[in-house]
């Protein structure tokens, strides 16, 4: 039997939000998804987190309308644009490499800070570029997902992700603060 | 219809520049999320959002272009991004409502 060529489709959407939490102790950024916004510090064990920022986002799932195949994200916290910040860092290197192709580098992020320890699953953000590219007009350009793990410099990082930022407000920051 | 052709009748602002498209339909909303979830190639995202972060998810859905109505202020930077990515931001001062009005006039709708 031929080995399916995978047509995904986007399923099993929520709306919520990407929750990122910093340890008032040990400095450490938590980030993950949440049905519901929270404000409030709270204690946990030796930490004592506080919001560092609530933004609207979705999770989702793929699954091929060929052969059934289903890839879960439910552990995926977004996708992250370069914004050039640092010259000598592997997505910046990649990212102008690529553009010279018409392929626009993002940078797809699990949970933290599991995933800066484990980056999230290649062969899925294999197949979640191979989504958005079905969904495009590649003639064009395409667009390349590739791990957080190459960000060698996380604290130093001013990429931003494509969360809702603000949306609470009618009016949002016009600067997002920092989150790493 | 291509969004230079769009721009030309409705009488928009381009404010940052682009190569001309073919618009597939239009899709609106002021959440980034709806729109990396449910825009489709080649649509017209209209929105009141001006964040420079609207430039890398109209990239991602591969719009055709993005119309700020209701006059709102776009700032710098995001023309700047949008010139470095070809996308079209368009702008209006009608509200959403009477643009959308006009577009379906023209034939366009959601895809």
């Amino acid at each position: 039997m031929a080995e399916c060529a995978h047509t995904w489709n986007m399923t099993n959407r929520q709306f919520g939000f990407a929750v990122f939490e910093r340890c008032s102790h040990c400095r450490i950024i938590r980030a993950y998804y949440a049905e519901q916004d929270s404000w409030d510090d709270y204690k946990e064990g030796e930490h004592h987190w506080s919001i560092v920022e609530n933004a609207q986002t979705f999770r989702f799932d793929l699954e091929c309308e060929e052969c059934g195949m289903y890839v879960s994200y439910d552990d995926f916290l977004g996708l992250l644009y370069c914004t050039s910040c640092l010259d000598d860092c592997p997505v910046e290197i990649l990212r102008k490499k690529y553009e010279e192709d018409n392929t626009w580098i993002l940078v797809g992020f699990g949970f933290l800070p599991e995933s800066s320890a484990n980056p999230y699953s290649a062969e899925k953000l294999e197949v979640l570029s191979e989504y958005f590219n079905q969904r495009r007009d590649t003639s064009r350009s395409r667009v390349k997902i590739l791990p957080n793990s190459l960000i060698d410099k996380l604290s130093l990082c001013r990429g931003d992700f494509i969360h809702d930022v603000g949306m609470l407000s009618l009016e949002p920051p016009e600067e997002r603060k920092p989150l790493f | 219809m291509t969004t230079q052709e769009l721009t030309d009748l409705l009488g928009l602002k381009a404010l940052s520049t682009f190569e001309p498209r073919e618009i597939t339909g239009v899709f609106i909303s002021d959440m980034l999320s709806d729109v990396m979830a449910g825009a489709k190639s080649g649509n017209l995202w209209i929105t009141v959002q001006t964040h420079k972060n609207i430039v890398p998810a109209a990239n991602l859905v591969d719009a055709s272009a993005v119309i700020v109505t209701n006059g709102k202020q776009v700032p710098e930077e995001t023309i700047e991004l949008a010139n470095k990515h070809d996308i079209a931001i368009l702008w209006t001062e009608s509200q959403t409502f009477e643009l959308v009005g006009r577009l379906y006039s023209l034939g366009l709708a959601t895809q």
